[in-house]
């Protein structure tokens, strides 16, 4: 009866078999002509803002983590890397008016957050740099209620309303401080047991790592957000060379080495410089 | 006859349905036809017009590029064509003779019918699934749960259109008529289920009524297949316009309603 | 009773205003070969449509093998197997999925299944096409598959309607041969429509059925004496001669246009007419007694009418274009 079994389905598995190659075969086709135009003038440009440490720092010798990251994968595909630096972008709430185009730009990267909000706009690929509110206190865990907490809120784009409800219910006084210097100053004198601050800008803090460890806050409200690149939407083949490109430095390790350098990565980690 | 016998039918029935299917050029070439066509040619063509030249400017802000927005709604669309399609095996049997020998058979009608629907919508599941092969050039990843959950709601989509072709069948009389039929009736359905142009997910329903005539917007919110899109776009792309929950109650509720009209109509023909 | 296969008592169908069956009785003993013969439209397939469950009578009961049909359907479709007038074949699978189907369907195990698809299909000779598709086979191969179908699940009862409709005469005999064979062998009882003479003449027992109505019923042999008797047939030469011979025996049957048929019973004396019209007849036949004859007695009608040939052919037109 195995033959009748065979004869039976053989048809069938020829005709399943010629749509599904065929249909491979399309998938294989390039949607469009981002990538042959960026190979064709072996150029890759990113646009940064002026400053946003220390993912874009200014300083040629320690550029920032998206901007040697963008260098690793304009290597990786053979194209140049040139850096747009648009002071325009960050000034204002409202993306339109950093008035970014794409022929200024084919990555924008220094402080694109990889959210619902990013991505109706770019498509993003996560460089797993985190960013997001963390606690500074000598036992890693926030104090018990009716404590006091300082809080630098930077001028980062992270939800500042969000934390002092959450702080509310949490039942702890938020005290805001002004500046890194204060806010290392109150931890020391024990005015405040506790600190909360954004992620990036800790990175600055003059605190003795022994006596402090820092940690990631979450509530419903808030969570770490992944940075990421921006590119723009509908560039398929670029964005998939870009994917690859970072998944081939991931695998090689320089990725990590770059999270390291900068101190970006999911680790928190605090240094006295 | 004991449920094993039953079972035993039921599975004749839908072996049926898929050896006839799978031995179908015509209709496999439809099944790769249509995806080709909408994603190929139309995603790749209207993407310029929904890809944004300056950052925070684009015609409808969806988290998305625009072939992964099409990418569930041409799945649905497979799966419509070939379900509804499926009338034709029915008239097939009906005209040719065949569905006297199961009438005869000890089989009771209702499971009969079952196995039917059952082998359609597994055609109509495979043409969707189809289109899942092209999710890399839409750039949509799937993880194994996404695609399961996927296939499954495929699966139910397929079940309940498959009957609804059964219901068709029952008051169509003639192979010729049922061609245009099925065209008039899919891609209208299709084109008002927020298929190829999003409702603004960011708008208020005063703003998106702005933005789109209130007769179309109507005309989307009472398609029962905006949901249906709604709910796939939820598990692949993970996008919804509307409570994810309004998607499920649709799909599974077509499912149910129409199969129970197809049983009253089979049972009376 | 338990030895009745079928039985019909008072079953009335109408299709609209047309009765297309009007209290039929009958009784089929088990075992038996049983031909319901009649011209088309008499009721015949109405009647097997009953029989199988397709359509339910509107008055009177029907049971096969001791089951109710219209209150048990269900239980009366596992003993019966019913070739119909039409091909029900699926013509895009082959013989062997076709009879797989069959078994399935009717809830086989699979080594019984397996057993049977490839005992009926010797029985019928088609083992060398069991993996070919129906649609390249002949109309008297999708006959005899049909028929394999039909006794794969081991029926009590056969129904044929038409069974042996645009066969050679080869096919049809080896079918006769095989039911036979099955019925002596498992006590098969196998009823027949059809409006072959020659296909009834082996019959246990015939049904003659005309305009919904039972006519006559008996054994071939026991109808041709009953109501079979030699009749004269003439053929006068022209119509006035027609007419003249009309007006002298109004009781002559008229058969087509131009024929005339005198019943042998002494009422009209052969040699009368020959003399009296000798030099305006064409030709003088006398039939012996057939049961066409006896239908002719019964009805005054010929058995075969000339509309039957046409409703073949376009049948087979029609499957032939409606064919994708």
């Amino acid at each position: 009866m195995s033959r009748s079994v065979v004869n039976r389905w053989r048809a069938a598995a020829v005709n399943l078999g010629a749509v599904i190659v065929l249909l491979v075969a399309a998938s294989l086709l390039p949607p469009d002509t981002s990538l042959s135009d960026r190979e064709r003038s072996g150029v890759l440009k990113l646009c940064v803002p002026q400053s946003f440490p220390p993912l874009v720092t200014g300083d040629p010798e320690m550029p920032g983590y998206d901007v040697e990251l963008a260098g690793a994968i304009a290597s990786e595909m053979g194209l140049r890397l040139q850096v747009n630096t648009l002071p325009a972008i960050g000034r204002d709430y409202n993306p339109r008016n950093w008035s970014l185009t794409r022929a200024q730009c084919d990555i924008i990267g220094g402080g694109v957050a990889d959210s619902a909000q990013t991505r109706s706009f770019l498509q993003t690929i996560p460089t797993d740099s985190r960013t997001g509110w963390i606690g500074i206190s000598a036992t890693g865990t926030m104090p018990e209620t009716g404590s006091v907490v300082a809080v630098l809120p930077g001028t980062s784009g992270l939800d500042r309303v969000a934390l002092s409800t959450w702080l509310r219910s949490q039942g702890l006084r938020g005290q805001l401080v002004r500046s890194p210097v204060q806010l290392s100053q109150d931890l020391a004198s024990g005015v405040a047991q506790t600190a909360v601050t954004e992620r990036f800008l800790a990175n600055g803090l003059e605190l003795d790592p022994a006596a402090n460890k820092a940690f990631w806050l979450e509530s419903d409200h808030f969570a770490p957000v992944s940075t990421a690149l921006g590119l723009w939407k509908g560039d398929q083949t670029l964005k998939r060379a870009v994917e690859a490109a970072t998944t081939r430095l991931e695998a090689s390790g320089s990725l990590e080495k770059l999270r390291k350098r900068y101190g970006v990565g999911a680790e928190l980690t605090l240094t006295n410089p | 006859m004991t449920a094993i016998m039953l079972l035993r039918g039921v599975y004749a029935v839908w072996l049926r349905e898929i050896t006839r299917a799978t031995r179908d050029r015509a209709q496999l070439i439809g099944g790769v036809s249509r995806p080709l066509i909408w994603l190929l040619i139309l995603g790749v063509g209207l993407n310029p017009y929904f890809r944004g030249e300056v950052y925070g400017e684009v015609r409808f802000v969806i988290p998305f590029t625009y072939l992964q927005f099409l990418f569930p709604a041409v799945i649905v669309l497979n799966i419509m064509y070939t379900s509804i399609q499926f009338a034709v095996s029915v008239i097939w049997d009906r005209e040719f003779g065949f569905l006297r020998e199961v009438l005869v058979s000890p089989m009771p009608r209702r499971l009969i019918l079952l196995g039917k629907v059952l082998g359609g919508s597994t055609i109509a599941t495979l043409h969707g699934s189809l289109v899942l092969i092209l999710a890399r050039f839409a750039d949509v990843t799937l993880s194994i749960p996404q695609m399961l959950t996927a296939l499954g709601l495929m699966f139910v989509l397929a079940f309940g259109l498959t009957s609804f072709g059964v219901i068709l069948a029952a008051r169509v009389r003639s192979f010729e008529g049922f061609g245009v039929f099925s065209n008039t009736i899919i891609l209208p359905l299709y084109f008002t289920s927020s298929s190829v142009f999003p409702l603004d997910p960011s708008l208020t329903r005063t703003q998106m009524v702005t933005a789109y005539p209130e007769w179309l917007v109507f005309l989307m919110q009472i398609n029962p297949i905006t949901y249906a899109v709604d709910a796939l776009r939820g598990v692949i792309i993970g996008f919804n316009q509307f409570p994810p929950a309004y998607g499920l109650m649709v799909i599974f509720g077509m499912a149910v309603v129409f199969f129970v009209v197809a049983l009253i109509d089979f049972g009376r023909s | 009773m338990n030895d009745a296969a079928i039985m019909v008592s008072d079953v009335s169908a109408a299709y609209g205003a047309k009765k297309a069956l009007d209290a039929v009785s009958l009784c089929v003993p088990r075992g038996s070969h049983f031909a319901l013969l009649g011209p088309n439209g008499a009721g015949k397939t109405t009647l097997i449509n009953i029989l199988c469950t397709l359509r339910k009578a509107d008055a009177g009961s029907a049971s096969v093998a001791g089951v109710d049909v219209a209150k048990r359907p269900t239980e009366a479709r596992r003993s019966i197997g019913v070739v119909f007038q039409d091909s029900s074949l699926d013509d895009r699978l082959s013989a062997w999925e076709n009879l797989e189907f069959h078994g399935l369907v009717y809830g086989m195990a699979k080594k019984s299944r397996r057993q049977m698809i490839e005992t009926v299909l010797n029985l019928v000779e088609l083992e060398n096409w069991t993996h070919e598709i129906v649609r390249s086979f002949s109309g008297g191969m999708r006959r005899r598959l049909e028929i394999a179908r039909a006794l794969l699940h081991e029926p009590k009862i056969l129904f044929l309607d038409e069974p042996t409709v645009g066969l050679d005469a080869q096919t049809r005999q080896r079918i006769w041969h095989y039911l036979d064979r099955l019925r002596r062998e498992r006590d098969l009882t196998v009823l027949t429509t059809t409006h072959y003479i020659e296909e009834v003449e082996g019959a246990d027992a015939v049904c003659i059925i005309d305009g919904g109505k039972i006519i006559a019923e008996g054994t071939p042999e026991a109808l041709k004496k009953q109501y079979g008797q030699r009749w004269l047939h003439v053929v006068p030469q022209n119509g006035e001669a027609l007419a003249a011979i009309r007006d002298r025996f109004p009781q002559a049957q008229l058969i087509g246009t131009n024929t005339l048929a005198f019943p042998e019973n002494g009422e009209v004396k052969t040699d009368v007419i020959i003399d009296q019209f000798r030099d305006r007849l064409a030709e003088v036949r006398f039939l012996p007694p057939t049961l066409e004859s006896v239908f002719l007695s019964l009805t005054g009608r010929e058995l075969r009418d000339r509309a039957d040939g046409q409703r073949d052919a376009d049948r087979a037109a029609g499957r032939r274009g409606g064919r994708r």
